[in-house]
């Protein structure tokens, strides 16, 4: 018996538990969990500041979204007839609904929140540049996805909030010239926000949406450890004292962190999730608009510079952010300064990135705590 | 890596790891509240899922009312609002940002009852108020309200120029309260130049030419007065400080009146005013002076009600535009006709008020905040301009200030009950009361002239004047003493003060009524023509003595007049009437008689005497 137990072990898992550093090394390139790192990593690669864990907690978050998606999607309808019941069965009646729901609605704001953070992070230290210019855009792919993810999944409550929020971000895409009226066409199947929606907006937030997420991960992830890991400094102060291209195992040293990273980040979110419900408002109402009409606050500052110009605002800005971003890494591709925060060579290019970032967080801020009834200015958020 | 590196993850990973256990564990006790098996009533044509059953017992419902209404079929939330899909008393009763029902107030039940019980005769007292109040305060004269026709006691205003002073329409206008107290106009605080635009505005519609008076007035006040006592007009109408209050005080009428447009109104009532509720009394023209004459000396002037000078010189044209704009605006069309139309609503319609979530309701100037809609109706009709925001436009919404809080509440109770969406067919339930249709020809004819239904009513429609309706009045009546008396009407009630008018039917008209209201007004519980003996009189009066019928009725000239008088009631009562209201006294009208059922052989005895008590014809002779 006890053999067989072994025999079992062994078949799924190749080389045992680690003793030795070849071992180790053995162990990552045996195991299709662990293969996607590399057998050893710089030590520079593994400080916090490397990389502050916003890719990792990017797909724990990824993964908690799946998880606590597949269990609601047992609970869910989408049509508008029983969708905003399955939230108050969800809270009624469903074991854990309450917990569940709220794991996903704070892990979704939390997931664009970090992986805003990550695009940042890798902006600053340089990370698009060759060789990773493709992973970059795969990046800001990944960064459009999990908005259009968060997007899509805003609407599935069907309360007020959800309906008028798409309604308003529909309404956006629609001011977008010639392609706008279509587009909305065919985003919404209809003129408005209805059944029709609903059910495209289910399948896409469910199947299509993250299948392409998935695809785009697994090419990121396969890209990061081909284009040679994190980038870091070739003398980074931390191992100044090692000689240039020193490596130590991955195991136990990077997945022990990656593991306490997963680790953390769950605790905090459950933490989240159990101390704040997610929001519901009343049932969705076509006849009663509420006012101001806000979209989900990620959109909140293009909201706000819609209000401000229609096109140029809600079209424009956005639309060149994002294809800016995307050809970043082909026109700024000198090397100076790689692998660090705020280098002197980089300094325009930092400044530049940050005060853009700057304006977008202070007119969402602006459009979701300091706009009113109307639109107009508050003193104080509502 | 560095020990200390590793000690700070090992921290990190202990911190982790006993935070996640503790949540779950945090996450796994609130399961723990959670009711074990969750008990539910589907309502499938609502959509409704309620879950009260959860806690509470349906077999425990007070009174009878889950008996026509179980909650198989009909859910809890229904009638009882709340949310019904929650399974904790506070989601369940209390509002929350998603749910913004919380459980019905009584008002908000009634409602609630309101919106399948359709109709004026509702089984639920405060919806039957609140209806009634709707008609009668003229509601819809200015907003839409499914259900409740706009009103029809406002007068027309054609040739209102013709029948009063501009300083009476002024002197209305400022506080009609100080003229009338008993008005029911509600009270639009116009300021000056919009009464006198209102005015100029009035005095360019033009109605049907005043016959002039007889070339030599020979009216005279004393007569005048015994006429009006004659003809009974104090059944309606209040003069010398005492009668009905159906219709307008008399008592300032030679402030208001012109004396050429009385005469016309007298002598042809309804050629001036064809709408209005007056019977066509087509007074001789020598009393319709007297009368007049009387107005003039006994009603004189009180120069204090009018304070500005009369109407004098031509209207200007622009003001009378002015005035008209005003009258749309203030929507005075939606009550008064004007050539003979109804103006379009003119303020919001209410036909979804139920709809309307506490967060919909606007609140008072002081920040006072409703918290449902019949309370929110009350408030708007007890104090509309409590709403008016400073530097906002004063809403149009006038004030009535007869109207008191139960009333306004009731009428808020029905107004509630107004929903987009009806409930599913199956549950609606009319208790409508179809509105009484003169027959076709002549008799058709008489009732609109001599307007019965202004006073009577029949099968619960019609006015309230006359306590006694007119349902079984064939049944209950000998056509001989009919049509004597809606010929030349008696007093058979003394106990109550209105009495019939006199209508100054002709002798064939009464008959004609008198015929179709025995052939008409029948009734399935009075049995034909039992036999009374005459052996059966002695112990009927036994039975009458010993049931105390003498403490209402007067019978062989003693008792009293609480009840009709009983002398005579052979000429006026059908036998089988008698016989079947005292074996059940559910056929009296208004079911004013002790409820007291005798035995057939009793009621038959007491019959017999009571038809055999002595009494002669009050009228002379028969009618020709």
């Amino acid at each position: 018996m006890r053999n067989l137990l072994k025999h079992i072990q062994a078949s799924i898992f190749r080389v045992g538990w680690p003793k030795d550093e070849r071992a180790a090394t053995k162990a990552m390139v045996s195991s299709i969990t662990l293969h996607v790192h590399p057998p050893k990593v710089r030590p520079a690669a593994l400080k916090f500041r490397a990389s502050w864990a916003l890719g990792i907690i990017s797909l724990v978050l990824a993964g908690a979204l799946t998880a606590t998606g597949v269990y609601l999607m047992f609970y869910y309808y989408p049509h508008p007839d029983v969708a905003w019941r399955s939230m108050k069965d969800l809270a009624f009646v469903v074991p854990f609904g309450v917990v569940t729901r709220n794991l996903h609605r704070w892990g979704a704001h939390a997931m664009v929140a970090i992986v805003t953070l990550h695009m940042l992070r890798v902006f600053l230290a340089g990370g698009y540049k060759p060789p990773r210019e493709a992973n970059w855009v795969a990046g800001v792919a990944l960064w459009v996805l999990t908005l259009a993810l968060s997007f899509t999944g805003y609407l599935l409550p069907w309360d007020q909030l959800a309906y008028w929020a798409v309604t308003v971000g529909a309404n956006m895409a629609g001011a977008i010239p010639w392609l706008g009226k279509p587009l909305r066409i065919l985003l919404l199947g209809d003129l408005t926000v209805g059944e029709a929606a609903l059910l495209r907006f289910y399948v896409l937030h469910c199947v299509l949406l993250p299948l392409l997420l998935f695809g785009f991960v697994g090419f990121h992830l396969f890209r990061v450890r081909k284009d040679g890991g994190l980038v870091v400094a070739e003398h980074d102060p931390a191992t100044l004292n090692a000689k240039p291209g020193f490596r130590i195992p991955s195991w136990p040293h990077l997945v022990y962190r990656e593991f306490l990273v997963g680790l953390v980040t769950t605790a905090v979110l459950l933490l989240l999730s159990l101390i704040a419900n997610a929001p519901l408002e009343p049932l969705a109402d076509p006849a009663r608009t509420p006012n101001p009409a806000k979209a989900p606050w990620y959109f909140l500052g293009i909201q706000e510079l819609a209000h401000w110009s229609a096109f140029w605002g809600g079209v424009f800005v956005p639309a060149v952010t994002v294809l800016g971003l995307a050809a970043l890494p082909y026109f700024d591709r000198h090397m100076d300064g790689v692998g660090r925060y705020f280098p002197k060579e980089r300094r325009v290019a930092s400044t530049l990135f940050l005060l853009l970032m700057t304006f977008f967080a202070v007119v969402t801020v602006i459009g979701t705590l300091f706009r009113g009834p109307a639109w107009a200015l508050m003193r104080w958020p509502s | 890596m560095t020990p200390r590196e590793d000690r700070w993850l090992h921290a990190v990973f202990a911190a982790a790891s006993v935070a996640i256990v503790v949540l779950v564990g945090v996450a796994v006790a609130r399961e723990w509240h959670r009711p074990l098996t969750v008990e539910q009533r589907l309502v499938l044509a609502l959509g409704v899922v309620d879950r009260c059953v959860t806690c509470h017992d349906e077999s425990q419902h007070p009174g009878k009312a889950l008996e026509q209404h179980p909650v198989e079929r009909f859910g809890c939330t229904p009638c009882h609002g709340g949310q019904g899909l929650a399974t904790t008393a506070q989601a369940a009763h209390r509002a929350s940002p998603d749910w913004e029902r919380p459980l019905f107030s009584k008002s908000e039940r009634d409602a609630a009852c309101g919106a399948c019980h359709l109709g004026a005769a509702a089984p639920v007292p405060s919806l039957v108020a609140g209806r009634r109040a709707l008609t009668e305060r003229g509601c819809a004269g200015c907003h839409t309200i499914p259900g409740i026709a706009p009103p029809n006691h406002a007068p027309e205003l054609d040739g209102l120029r013709d029948k009063v002073t501009p300083a009476w329409v002024r002197a209305w206008l400022t506080d009609p309260e100080k003229l009338d107290p008993r008005h029911r106009m509600p009270t639009f605080a116009l300021t000056r130049p919009e009464i006198e635009a209102l005015v100029a505005y009035l005095w360019t519609l033009t109605g049907a030419p005043l016959t002039p008076l007889p070339a030599e007035p020979t009216g005279d006040a004393d007569r005048g007065k015994t006429a009006l006592a004659r003809l009974r007009c104090a059944t309606c109408h209040a003069f010398e400080g005492r009668g009905g209050d159906f219709a307008p005080d008399l008592g300032l009428a030679g402030v208001k009146l012109d004396p050429l447009w009385l005469w016309n109104y007298l002598t042809n009532t309804h050629r001036l005013r064809p709408h209005t509720r007056m019977p066509g009394f087509q007074l001789a023209q020598e009393d319709a002076s007297d009368i007049v004459a009387y107005a003039a000396e006994q009603w004189v002037p009180d120069t204090g009600v009018l304070p500005w000078q009369a109407f004098a010189g031509d209207v200007k044209p622009e003001l009378a535009q002015q005035g008209q704009l005003l009258f749309a605006e203030q929507g005075c069309g939606g009550c008064h006709l004007v050539a003979g139309k109804r103006a379009p609503p003119s303020a919001p319609a209410l036909d979804r008020l139920g709809d309307r979530r506490a967060s919909d309701l606007s609140s008072t100037q002081k920040g006072r905040t409703l918290a449902d809609v019949p309370t929110w109706v009350a408030q708007k009709v007890l104090e509309p301009r409590a709403f008016d925001m400073p530097g906002a436009q004063r809403s149009k919404m006038p004030s009535f200030p007869h109207v008191a809080a139960e009333e306004a509440l009731a009428l808020g109770i029905a107004l509630a009950t107004q929903h987009a969406v009806l409930p599913p067919e199956l549950w609606i339930r009319h208790h409508d009361v179809p509105p009484f249709q003169p027959p076709p020809g002549e008799v058709g004819q008489l009732i609109s002239r001599f307007r019965c239904v202004s006073c009577h009513r029949f099968h619960g429609q019609g006015g309230d004047v006359s306590r006694i309706p007119l349902d079984n009045a064939g049944a209950r009546l000998q056509q001989a003493w009919l049509e004597r008396f809606l010929h030349t009407p008696v007093t058979v009630r003394m106990d109550q003060p209105e009495r019939m008018p006199v209508l100054g039917m002709t002798p064939r008209e009464a008959k004609l009524l008198a015929a179709w209201i025995e052939t008409t007004f029948g009734d399935d519980r009075v049995a034909p023509a039992p036999m009374l003996l005459p052996e059966d009189v002695t112990a009927g009066k036994a039975l009458f003595v010993q049931n105390k019928c003498g403490e209402c009725h007067v019978a062989d000239g003693g008792g009293t007049m609480k009840g009709p008088t009983l002398d005579g009631a052979s000429l006026r009562l059908q036998p089988s009437y008698v016989v079947a209201l005292l074996r059940d006294p559910t056929v009296v009208p208004e079911n004013r008689h002790p409820s007291q059922r005798f035995p057939d052989a009793a009621a038959r005895a007491m019959a017999a005497y009571v038809l055999s008590l002595p009494g002669g014809s009050p009228w002379p002779d028969a009618l020709p």
